[in-house]
């Protein structure tokens, strides 16, 4: 299995630990992993304020270039950019005049479509649940984990063409086949408020406070997330949640590929987990791992 | 009772929006689903459905100084519930372009938000890719908020998650290429 890899400026900068254990379960399970020469930014949630002609324009650069280096399909594990990248294949396959444009503007122009996924996608549809279990080497028995997928896995249906919109399970099931307890929660896919974090922390302090409400409430001793944006705002704003709320809740957040990485056995190190900002250490300390 | 008229001139925004996004707003019959659901609701003084009916009678002034607009968190749960399939994170899209390209201009209560996405692009514009820090640091200084989120700073710096530095694109000729014809072409600033 080999794809094109576009790791997108958070995982290159912020999110290095999603990038680092990505990449590390993609060498343990044998799947190969090309970074796309000279990528740009997808555009995030800035370039579709401005122009839809440069919300399209923007990840069609990067997809061109997969494309020219041979590629069909692109993985990329940043949600913000795996949505916006789908977005863009959605809305040139749909609108002819837009698609023309974007030829105009693209020095290369982009004519075949160069299919975006995301890890999941990857791990769930081409190297599948049985082959993930077999490979297990470390278990977590007692461990309880909430799958949060947050708002671009599978909002909206007619872009993301994954999963259950409303109440997404390829995580839980992916973690489960490694072995791992995954938890029922009402919360998988509400919004963490992604790049308000820059703008109105306010919001993001009072929706990640519901969010991590409702994964304490089942039980669950840590947190799993598929999206740099999500990981830093459940992650990073836990003490000023605690000042405002009055409530500690001190749940580690892992992207699910560092969960991963840990059962099939790299070390800590390899996978980032010192770089995660609510320690880890207690959740895992009856393993062995830390 | 008011009466609503429909004129010309009340049918102007909505005829915009649908040149601009291809969405009908005047499919929506006010069903509530995305005010429902919607997680900034509480944020905004004109919900999603009432922005809806705000649009189709051509109340421009409510929809822009409400601000809701720039309280949406393109989470795209709106969309996905809508019984009418009227994509209304795109119809939002389509007013911040609206209000980014200077065609409208009035009093927004949110002014950090399209200043953030307007320093994004600049960044983005320079380097080929988003400059974390840069961004955090001058969009603070920029709304006269310098020790926003000061007590995140070490904890980042001392966990390896704050790059100081920005990254530069090979591709960043390229993007300012392909942006400059786009300005061409959208007779933009």
């Amino acid at each position: 299995m080999r794809y094109a890899y576009f790791p997108g400026c958070t995982l290159s900068a912020s999110a290095q630990d999603y990038d680092m254990s990505f990449r590390w379960v993609c060498r343990y399970l044998g799947i190969e992993l090309q970074e796309v020469r000279d990528w740009v930014c997808c555009g995030a949630c800035s370039a579709r304020a401005v122009s839809r002609l440069l919300s399209v324009a923007m990840p069609a650069i990067t997809l061109s270039h997969a494309k020219e280096e041979g590629f069909d399909q692109l993985v990329a594990p940043c949600l913000i950019s795996s949505s916006r990248m789908k977005a863009a294949n959605v809305e040139l396959e749909t609108d002819t005049d837009l698609r023309k444009k974007v030829n105009e503007v693209l020095e290369g122009g982009y004519r075949e479509t160069v299919k975006v996924l995301h890890p999941l996608e990857v791990f769930l549809n081409d190297v599948g649940l049985d082959f993930l279990g077999e490979k297990v080497e470390k278990r977590l028995p007692g461990l309880k984990v909430a799958c949060y997928y947050g708002c671009n896995l599978t909002r909206p249906p007619r872009v993301s063409r994954f999963d259950n919109t409303e109440y997404p399970m390829s995580m839980d099931h992916m973690l489960q086949s490694v072995g791992l307890e995954t938890l029922d929660w009402a919360y998988k896919t509400e919004c963490c408020g992604v790049s308000m974090t820059l703008t109105r922390a306010d919001m993001v302090v009072h929706l990640t406070h519901k969010i991590l409400t409702a994964a304490k409430e089942v039980g669950a001793d840590v947190i799993a997330v598929c999206c740099p944006l999500c990981q830093a705002n459940l992650d990073m704003r836990q003490n000023q949640i605690a000042e405002k709320y009055g409530e500690r809740f001190d749940i580690p957040v892992f992207y699910f590929t560092q969960l991963l990485g840990i059962i099939y056995g790299a070390y800590s190190g390899e996978l980032g987990l010192n770089r995660l900002i609510v320690s880890p250490q207690k959740a895992l300390e009856n393993y062995g791992i830390l | 009772m008011m009466k609503i008229q429909l004129t010309k001139e009340s049918r102007k925004l909505s005829r915009e929006i649908q040149a601009l996004t291809g969405e009908n707003v005047n499919e929506c019959y006010q069903c509530r689903k995305c005010s429902v659901g919607c997680p900034a609701a509480y944020e905004m003084s004109l919900k999603p459905h009432e922005m809806m009916r705000a649009l189709q009678l051509g109340m421009e002034n409510e929809v822009f100084q409400s601000g809701i607009i720039w309280a949406c968190l393109s989470c795209e749960t709106c969309n996905t519930r809508c019984p009418q399939d009227i994509n209304i994170v795109r119809v939002i899209d389509g007013l911040r372009e609206l209000v980014m390209s200077g065609r409208v201009d009035y009093f927004n209560p949110y002014p950090e938000i399209p200043a953030m996405h307007r320093l994004f692009l600049k960044l983005v514009e320079r380097y080929g890719r988003t400059y974390e820090t840069g961004l955090a640091f001058i969009l603070n200084l920029k709304m006269v908020d310098p020790f926003k989120d000061i007590d995140l700073v070490w904890p980042m710096l001392t966990k390896r998650r704050l790059k100081l530095l920005p990254q530069k694109s090979g591709g960043v000729k390229e993007l300012r290429r392909v942006v400059a014809k786009i300005r061409a072409i959208e007779g933009e600033s």
